[in-house]
Order: C-alpha cells, then sequence, then structure tokens
C-alpha cells in the first residue's frame, strides 16, 4: 500500500531523491553580471540582455518593436483588462516625449482598474471562491473582503513580502488601531477560502484533510513546492520528509479554521465592529430576541421594534471577515501512510529543515507560529519566494514563465530557461521592496515586452513555444478580459468597486438559481461571486481557473463552445443592441460609411480599411432592420479574432 | 492541441484536424473494449439497495432487535441502531434467480439482462464525499469526472456533439465538481442539460434571433475578416482554429436541438419508457434523450434521479421514487437491446451509497458507505449475474467486495483501457482515475 501510493506519487519519473544542495531552486539568489552583448543598442533594460544572449547562442534576432498602435492597446489590456478608447489611443499616439511609454505605463499603474485586473490573477493562485463547493456548497459571505482587499493591495503597491505574511499570519501583527488590524486581518482569507469537505462525519479527518490543503496552496503560491505528497511518505523527488510536513502541519493545526469541526461545519469569522457600535448590535440582537418571543405581548413588541429600528439607525454594519484564528498550540505526531488512525513519534512545530538548509526556526510556546513561518517565507534567507513571485508575473506578462511551470519549482516542474535572468529579477525585485509596480515598470519597458508578434517565419519554426522571448507571443485574451470588454465597448460597463452581490446568511447554502442573474449584471467579472459547484458558462468555456485548485498558469483553448458563447449568449446579445444604439443615436446625422468607419475604429482601436467598410457597409443595408443590423455588424467585430487577441 | 503554433496547413486538413481536436479526436482504445458508450443512471440520495435487491431473512427476523455485528467508527447519524425489517418483499427473477424487490416490477422482467453487483461499497457516509468518490474517485480533493477521463481517452464520436453530458444532475452534493473536467482540458468536461434552474439545453446552444439565414451571414463577414486579419498575419495555426470554431459551433447548433428533440419519437417507445405519462414521464423522457444521445455517438451520458435520502418517510418516498424510476429504467435497457446498441453501450444503475438495515425513527434509513448493491447492463458484462455478497444483514459487502476504485477500473477496462496506464501528468505528478486502487472485478465480464 506504502509502496503503491509512493508510486502513483512518482509518477512515471524515475526514482531520483532530491536534495536541497545543488538544487538550483533552493541555491542563494545569485547576483549575475550582465551578459556582454553585440547589440547594445537593443536594450532598454538591464533584463534585455539576458533575453538578448539567449537569443544571440541561437545564432537569432529578436523581433522588430511593435508600433505605437499596437502597444498601446497591449498596455491597457495587459494592466487593466479592457482594451483603451479611441480617444486614449489618439493621446498616446500623439504623445510625441521621449518618455512616452513610460508616461503610459505610470498612468496605467495609477488607475483603480489595474488593481482588479492584476489582482484577479491572485485570486487564480488563492483558488479564490464565494462558496465552499465540494460536497456542501455553503456560502462565504464574507469573502469578498478578501476579493477587495487583494485588489487594493495590488492598487497601493503593498509590499509584496507585507501582503505574504498578511495572508498567513495577519491577525499575529501589531496593529497601531482598528483600521490597520482590519486591514491586516483580512488577508487570512487566503487560508480559510480553500475547498472543504464540510459534511465529514469524521472531524478529525476534516481538520486534517483542511490543513493538508491550506500547506498546499500555501506551498505552491509562495514557493513552487508541493508539499501535499509528504503527507504519507518522505518526497521522492522534493525534498520534504515525512517529519518535515507534520512538523508544518503542527503549526496549521493549531489554529483553527471553522468554529465546530461537525457536520455541517462552520467558517470562524473575525468580528472588527468598532466597540461602540458593537455594543449597539448586542444590544439589537437582545432586543430582537425578545421580540421573536412568542410570549411577549404585542404592545411590548411594537415598543421594541420601535426601539430597535432606532437603534439601528445611522448603524454601521458590523465587520465581519472569514479568516483562521489561533488555537492552543499542538505538536503533531506523524501520521503513517497518511493515516492519522496509525500515529509514529511526535513532531515538533517547525519549518521544514532542508529548506532552511537545516536551520532551526524558533516556535513560540504560546502561538501557532503562523508569524514566524510567514516571515522564514519571506525572509531574504529563503531564495524561493522572490524567484516565485517575479516569475508570477513575467507569466502574466509574457504568456509564458521563466520557469515554464509556474507552481511548481520542484523535481517534477520545469527548470528556467533564463536561470540568471530569473535570479537579475528576483534581486530586483527584493531591492525595490518587493514592489509588484516597479515589477511592471521594468518588464513593460523592456524592449523584450516591446517586440511585435510579426516575427521572422524561421524564428517561428524554430522556436513555436516562444522559449527564447524572441518575440510578442500572441495571445487570446482571458474569459474576464473578454466579458470586460464587451461591456466597455458597448458602454454597459458599471465601474463600481468592490462589495459583494452574494445574499446570504454565513454557512447557508447559497442558490444556484442566482447564478445567472448575477452574471447579468454588467460589473467587472471580477466581482461577480464565484460558485465553486457551478461557475457561469460562458466564463468556464474560456478557460476560467478551476476555483477549487491554485494556478498561476491558466491555459488557453480554442473549442466550439466559446464560439457558441460568442454567437448566442445574453452578453453579446444585449451588448451589441446597446452598442447599435449608440451608433444610431449618437451618430445619427452621420452617413452610414461613417458609422462603419466609427465601429471599426471603436471596436478594433485601428482606423478601418477602405475594403472593411465597403463590406461593412454594404452588411448592413443587406441585413434588415437598421438597429438589428448595427448589432449583427458589432457582433461580428466583437467575435473577430482582431478583438480576441492581444498583439 | 491547438495550441500547437507553427506555419500554417491547408484549409481542408485544417478543418479536419479542428473537427477533430475540438470535440476530443477519436482514439482507437489500447485494449480490445467491448463497450463504446456509457450511460449513467445515477441514484442521487441513496437508494435503499438491502430493500430492493437484497433482502435478508435474519433482518426479517431480528426487527426491533439491536444489529448484532459491530457498527461502523463513523456514522453520519446517531442511531440505536436497531434492525428494521423491509417495509416490502423481494422475488427471485429470471435464470439468474436475482432478487427484486416488488416496487420494481419493469426492472425484475429484465433481470437476466442485468448484472447485480451486491457487495458495493464506498470510503464516505456523506452524500458529498460519496457522490465525488463516484463520480471522480476523491472524496478529498478536486478530481476530473469519470465521464471526461473516459472521453480523454477515447474521444469523441460524433464531433458534432459534446462527448460527456450530463441530464438534470445536482447542483449540490458536489455540483459541478461531479462533472468537471478539474486538471484535464477543458474540451473534456461534462455539458450539464438542465439541473437546478437552467433549462434543458446545451448552454448557448439557441440563437436568440431564431434567424438562421442571418446569423449565417454573420458568420460569413466574421470569416471573411478573419481571414483578412489573418492574410496580414501569415499562417497562425490557432487563430486557424478559431476561424474554423465559429463553423463547428454552427453546426452543433443544428445538431444538438434535434438529437435531444424527443417528440417525433413513435408513441410506442415513449410508452416504453413511460415518457407519455405520469409519474414517469419526466425521468422517462430524460431515459429517451439519454439513448438519443448515446446512439448519436456521445460517449458517456448521465441522467440523475433523486431524491433518495429517505432518513424517515422510507415507505412513502421509496415508493412513489421507484414508481417514477422503474420503467424508464426496464424501458431504456430493453430500447437499447432492441437496437442493437446494449452489446456496445453499459448502462450502469446506482446511487453514492446504500441505506443502512437499522432504522432512524421507525420508517427511515441512514447513509450505508459499506455494503450496497448496484446493477450493469450490456457493454460487455455478464448478463444475469449477481455478483458478490453482504453479510446476514445487508450492512457491509462481505464476499468478494467492490469499492468505487473497482468499478472504475472495470468499466475502464470494458471500454478497452488499462486504469494503471492511464495517466494524466498535472502539477508534476501522474494521476490516474483509480488514483493507486482499483481492481477489475473480472467476475462480471462475459
Amino acid at each position: 500500500m506504502v509502496f503503491r501510493r509512493i508510486i502513483g506519487c512518482l509518477g512515471m519519473v524515475g526514482g531520483f531523491l532530491m536534495g536541497a544542495e545543488g538544487y538550483w531552486a533552493f541555491a542563494p539568489v545569485q547576483n549575475p553580471d550582465l551578459p556582454a552583448v553585440q547589440n547594445t543598442g537593443w536594450a532598454r533594460e538591464e533584463l534585455d540582455r539576458f533575453i538578448l544572449a539567449g537569443i544571440a547562442k541561437k545564432d537569432s534576432l529578436p523581433t522588430k518593436s511593435a508600433g505605437k498602435r499596437t502597444l498601446v492597446r497591449r498596455a491597457y489590456l495587459d494592466l487593466h483588462g479592457l482594451p483603451p478608447s479611441t480617444e486614449q489611443i489618439t493621446a498616446f499616439l500623439q504623445d510625441k516625449r521621449h518618455d512616452a511609454w513610460e508616461r503610459l505605463i505610470e498612468e496605467l499603474l495609477e488607475s483603480p482598474r489595474y488593481g482588479e485586473r492584476w489582482g484577479r490573477h491572485w485570486l487564480d493562485v488563492a483558488r479564490y471562491a464565494d462558496t465552499n463547493g465540494m460536497d456542501e456548497d455553503i456560502a462565504h459571505p464574507s469573502a469578498w473582503r478578501y476579493r477587495d482587499y487583494v485588489i487594493a493591495s495590488f492598487n497601493q503597491d503593498k509590499p509584496f513580502d507585507q501582503f505574504i505574511i498578511e495572508q498567513l499570519a495577519g491577525d499575529l501583527l501589531p496593529a497601531k488601531d482598528l483600521a490597520e488590524k482590519r486591514a491586516q486581518i483580512v488577508g487570512l482569507g487566503f487560508l480559510s477560502v480553500g475547498p472543504k469537505m464540510l459534511a465529514c462525519d469524521d472531524p478529525d479527518k476534516m481538520r486534517r484533510d483542511i490543513v493538508d490543503e491550506q500547506m498546499d496552496t500555501m506551498g505552491r503560491a509562495f514557493m513552487g513546492m508541493t508539499i501535499g505528497c509528504a503527507r504519507c511518505h518522505d518526497h521522492k523527488i522534493d525534498p520534504i520528509t515525512i517529519e518535515d510536513y507534520y512538523g508544518l502541519a503542527g503549526i496549521f493545526m493549531s489554529t483553527k479554521t471553522l468554529t465546530k469541526y461537525s457536520v455541517v461545519a462552520e467558517f470562524h469569522e473575525h468580528n472588527l465592529t468598532e466597540e461602540s457600535d458593537e455594543k449597539r448590535w448586542q444590544e439589537v440582537k437582545r432586543l430582537e430576541d425578545v421580540h421573536k418571543k412568542k410570549e411577549t405581548p404585542e404592545e411590548e413588541k411594537e415598543r421594541l421594534g420601535k426601539e430597535i429600528a432606532a437603534l439601528k439607525k445611522d448603524l454601521p454594519a458590523q465587520f465581519k471577515v472569514m479568516g483562521v484564528t489561533e488555537d492552543p498550540t499542538q505538536n503533531v505526531k506523524v501520521h503513517l501512510r497518511g493515516d492519522y488512525l496509525t500515529l509514529g513519534a511526535e513532531v515538533a512545530r517547525g519549518v521544514p529543515s532542508a529548506w532552511t538548509h537545516g536551520k532551526k526556526i524558533a516556535m513560540p510556546e504560546k502561538q501557532s507560529g503562523r508569524l514566524e513561518l510567514a516571515r522564514w517565507i519571506t525572509s531574504t534567507e529563503n531564495p524561493l519566494t522572490s524567484r516565485v513571485i517575479v516569475n508570477r508575473l513575467w507569466r502574466w506578462h509574457f504568456g509564458r514563465g521563466i520557469v515554464p511551470t509556474p507552481d511548481n519549482f520542484g523535481g517534477l516542474g520545469e527548470p528556467p530557461t533564463h536561470p540568471e535572468l530569473l535570479d537579475h529579477l528576483a534581486r530586483k525585485f527584493v531591492e525595490s521592496g518587493w514592489s509588484v509596480k516597479a515589477m511592471h515598470r521594468l518588464m513593460m519597458n523592456s524592449a523584450t515586452y516591446r517586440q511585435s508578434a510579426q516575427a521572422d517565419l524561421a524564428l517561428l519554426e524554430y522556436d513555436p513555444e516562444n522559449k527564447l522571448f524572441a518575440r510578442w507571443q500572441r495571445r487570446r485574451v482571458e474569459a474576464e478580459v473578454i466579458r470586460d470588454s464587451i461591456l466597455l465597448k458597448s458602454k454597459r460597463l458599471d465601474a463600481t468597486m468592490g462589495g459583494s452581490m452574494l445574499v446570504v446568511q454565513p454557512s447557508k447554502y447559497v442558490d444556484r438559481g442566482r447564478l445567472q442573474s448575477h452574471s447579468l449584471v454588467p460589473r467587472r467579472t471580477v466581482y461577480l461571486p464565484v460558485y465553486r459547484s457551478s461557475g457561469y458558462d460562458g466564463q468556464k468555456a474560456f478557460d476560467t481557473a478551476d476555483p477549487a485548485v491554485s494556478d498561476g498558469n491558466r491555459r488557453s483553448s480554442t473549442v466550439a463552445g466559446q464560439a457558441l458563447y460568442l454567437m448566442n449568449s445574453e452578453l453579446m446579445h444585449e451588448s451589441s443592441r446597446a452598442l447599435a444604439e449608440v451608433v444610431i443615436s449618437t451618430l445619427g446625422s452621420e452617413s452610414a460609411r461613417d458609422r462603419t468607419a466609427w465601429l471599426i475604429e471603436h471596436l478594433l482601436g485601428r482606423e478601418a480599411t477602405e475594403k472593411e467598410v465597403l463590406q461593412g457597409e454594404k452588411f448592413v443595408s443587406d441585413y434588415g432592420d437598421p438597429k438589428d443590423a448595427w448589432a449583427a455588424f458589432a457582433r461580428v467585430l466583437f467575435s473577430s479574432n482582431e478583438f480576441l487577441y492581444v498583439e | 492541441m491547438l495550441q500547437r503554433s507553427g506555419t500554417g496547413f491547408g484549409a481542408l486538413a485544417l478543418q479536419a484536424m479542428l473537427a477533430r481536436e475540438a470535440a476530443g479526436q477519436t482514439k482507437a482504445p489500447p485494449l480490445p473494449g467491448k463497450a463504446k458508450r456509457v450511460i449513467f443512471l445515477f441514484m442521487h440520495g441513496g437508494p435503499s439497495t438491502v430493500d430492493l435487491f437484497d433482502p435478508k431473512p435474519l433482518l426479517t427476523r431480528d426487527t426491533g432487535k439491536p444489529f448484532p455485528l459491530e457498527v461502523p467508527r463513523i456514522t453520519s447519524s446517531k442511531s440505536k441502531n436497531l434492525l428494521l425489517k423491509s417495509p416490502w418483499s423481494c422475488q427471485q427473477h429470471g435464470q439468474s434467480g436475482a432478487q427484486v424487490c416488488d416496487l420494481l416490477p419493469n426492472i425484475a422482467a429484465i433481470a437476466d439482462d442485468l448484472c447485480f453487483v451486491k457487495s458495493m461499497h464506498c470510503s464516505n457516509s456523506r452524500h458529498g464525499g460519496a457522490l465525488l468518490e463516484l463520480h471522480t474517485g476523491s472524496d478529498t480533493f478536486t478530481r476530473p469526472a469519470m465521464g471526461s477521463w473516459i472521453n480523454y481517452g477515447l474521444g469523441s464520436e460524433n464531433e458534432n456533439l459534446p462527448g460527456f453530458i450530463t441530464i438534470n444532475p445536482s447542483g449540490s452534493h458536489g455540483g459541478a465538481g461531479a462533472w468537471s473536467s478539474a486538471f484535464l482540458p477543458a474540451k473534456y468536461s461534462g455539458t450539464r442539460i438542465g439541473g437546478n434552474s437552467g433549462e434543458m439545453k446545451v448552454p448557448f446552444i439557441d440563437n436568440p434571433l431564431h434567424d438562421r439565414a442571418k446569423q449565417r451571414k454573420e458568420l460569413d463577414l466574421l470569416a471573411s475578416f478573419n481571414q483578412e486579419h489573418l492574410v496580414q498575419r501569415g499562417a497562425n495555426s490557432e487563430l486557424e482554429s478559431r476561424i474554423a470554431s465559429y463553423e463547428l459551433a454552427f453546426k452543433m447548433q443544428m445538431e444538438v436541438p434535434g438529437v435531444q428533440d424527443i417528440s417525433k419519437e413513435p408513441a410506442h417507445v415513449k410508452k416504453l419508457y413511460g415518457a407519455d405519462v405520469d409519474p414517469t414521464k419526466s425521468f422517462g423522457e430524460q431515459c429517451l434523450m439519454a439513448r438519443r444521445f448515446s446512439e448519436a455517438g456521445v460517449r458517456f451520458v448521465q441522467v440523475t434521479h433523486r431524491y433518495w435520502d429517505s432518513h424517515g418517510n422510507l415507505k412513502k418516498e421509496h415508493e412513489k421514487l421507484s414508481a417514477e424510476m422503474d420503467k424508464p429504467v426496464a424501458g431504456l435497457i430493453s430500447d437499447l437491446k432492441q437496437r442493437g446498441l446494449l452489446d456496445e453501450t453499459l448502462v450502469l444503475w446506482g446511487g453514492e451509497f446504500g441505506r443502512t438495515p437499522t432504522a432512524q425513527g421507525n420508517d427511515g434509513r441512514d447513509h450505508n458507505p459499506h455494503g450496497f448493491t448496484m446493477f450493469m447492463a450490456g457493454g460487455g458484462i455478464k448478463p444475469g449475474t449477481v455478483y458478490g455478497s453482504t453479510d446476514d444483514y445487508g450492512y457491509y459487502a462481505k464476499d468478494k467486495p467492490v469499492h468505487f476504485h473497482d468499478l472504475h477500473a472495470t468499466i475502464l477496462h470494458l471500454m478497452g483501457i488499462d486504469h494503471e496506464e492511464f495517466t494524466y501528468r498535472y502539477a508534476g505528478r501522474d494521476f490516474r482515475l483509480t488514483d493507486v486502487e482499483g481492481k477489475v472485478v473480472n467476475g462480471v465480464i462475459a
């Protein structure tokens, strides 16, 4: 049995045992010299020299820079997940200053649209959802605070080390006031929003499964390490032993995620309501209880009703947020073959020694040790975290990681194509104070980023996966970008930020019947509640990440279901009609020819060609009713490859 | 995969590739398989198979007495563990002498087409866990559904239809987890038809304008714009695939509603399924729809019938549910047989678990994952078989136990797939439907 499970984890890979020493991911971050390159004029940033050296080694050349029109659309889609307006494009084209590009990046980074886009990337990694999914799909009514926290953290450019610490141990940080306390604690949603089997009849198993999921997600998200294998046996590929696993598990077993681990379980929430407000809420609750009682006389009920209403007047809502909390500390015994009914020796809580090169990280007696773990994860002694994070950012900008498996830096992941570049960036990242925006500036200002997708045929054949980064990889925009872009361009997008559309009570089931109505709300997709048990059909067709697993490397498929969504969905038809209305009412006096040209430029971000205008004009006049015709023409443009791909 | 980059190839070759790849290429099974398709009749909630197929004289004799064997360490509810005899009786049927409850006369009549596995067991005593384990092999993690695995392994038989359809599924107790492709590519995900608030339709299959000629015009203009865009960029397989995907979608849009439409089925066929009158009408229609999808080449079709969770009111509820389910199930199997499709179609019937021989209240039974019955028909199984048994009270699988992992291994085997060789690399590991478990149950194979 043990043997079989080990084989299962190993898969078909040969059984080489990986020590931490000598394995690239565990080696200290180097400070590599900038490679000497011939074509020194090409580089705009230091990072370009690493890319150029790789290209030169293959006797190849980088691709020429994309035009300004392409670049401005690329930047908007990349940083905001929304295409630019014709005015925004024109403004950039007319900006002849030498640093127009840098200014554009700066402007885009200042906009709150940026956090909505890049926060969503992180939410994939955090396997964020507004419901539990799994066996009991109960709601996470306050999880949206974590989602908003992620968006705000990106917008504020919160130092990423702090961001990590808050997500693992925000409750254990000192706070000068309630506002700071709230800001730190909300991050704990990271540990709490995972999928759980909540109706497990065995509370011990439930708790251990939750801990296992938290550890595995943490390992992948911050360090690209898979930890789960070591639950049953020493990891055969990555340096983590079964003792390491249960040492780490002790930290999480000294942490409480649920208020009860019996069927059906309930999530722990922190109540961070202002003290005076909380007193009033308690009083409201007390009066409501009396009000509810059968034996309370009618006139008393009436009086109470008024009193409650008066108390509630101007009373701010309670500030509750799901998140883990401390539990009495405990060490865990090794579970032989992963089975908690057959226990081995007790292991002291701690950080796996292979990760720390044998150094013991002291654990507090009266605290779980999450804070110490978080501090170690973000310390300069740990080479993994900064590499993993910069690689994630690179992946989201370029469509492919320097380490092509961003969630797995272990022996079964793929090694970096540009190890020196990875270290160069990791070092810059730490030097910048873990500033994500600083990394955006570096990466986007590079010549590498600005290359055209129109590459040399020989290069395309030689390097179809773009391992050299010698061109821009043309790619389809993500599910959220498609929906948001269609809403924006049809002038339907409601830019309201934050909050929740869920109407549920804590620990109650969600009403899946509402999914359809959620999807019709024209807000940015990041704000639609994520139901693990049933996603939005249209979004899923376009490869949204499965919210049950941490995923920093979404795939991008091409299937007929996507075409059906674009051809037939309510989103498409409502939006195309709305846009037809705009064409007819605001451009009423223009000729059909001008309106055709306007619509093409509005949606594709470039001037229409003569041929397109003629085709469009004919299509519209042949189609029938003008409003239907303009809607149909808008659908054609919304569905076009030019609209759906970023170049 | 469609991400294959390169420098283009002929439009015809491309069409063919897209058609195959978009729906999942048909792959020859590595082993000679009998079954080409699966129809899974899922009884959500856990039918009381101790009443329906597994009568026990000692249970009748000792009713009201404490269950004399050890009760499981983990149970779903607190119980006094007093035995409760069946409110109905079973008779032996057919050559095999299989026991079938009087509530199921139509299933009883085809007993010799069926293979009863009376020693099923699984690992989880809760609906969600057991349901996910039955559908995906795991009650702990998010894993691909068996329908997704089978489509990944064998591909589609009809490029204009989804390869995995689930009719009227439950949104609770796992929800989409029961038809999700998880880490397998999204194209292997189940397509939901109905269930919860959804319409009984493939998502987005209807054009809101209901004007095919106009839609054709739109697609023609779109193709022209896309072609121009492509010419400027040079051959690119991904862009070309997307161009072709609209044509495939257009074909699906034409074909799917026709396949799904049971209205043109002759009256005698509808009658066979009970799709003409209540109480069998709803489930009968769904079973008939399942046959039509399966016949058209959908690899894995699931129909869900609910809700068998009779903690109380067992007598009334199970009588109602049996009356709804019996005729459609027997009708489906008979219909497949008449059409010569049963040999290559594996029909599977069962819930996520059975129910305890002990009582909850005086008219209810608790979840029992430790021993229950499922049955199969067609697709290379041995008809007229009774395999395995439970203890004298029907609580635990005793003789030749069959776990869900074994069931999965057997289904794959019947489809020509070796479950130990059939893997998918994800997050640095090779995953299997059967994880590290599963033994093919040779005793049920013809």
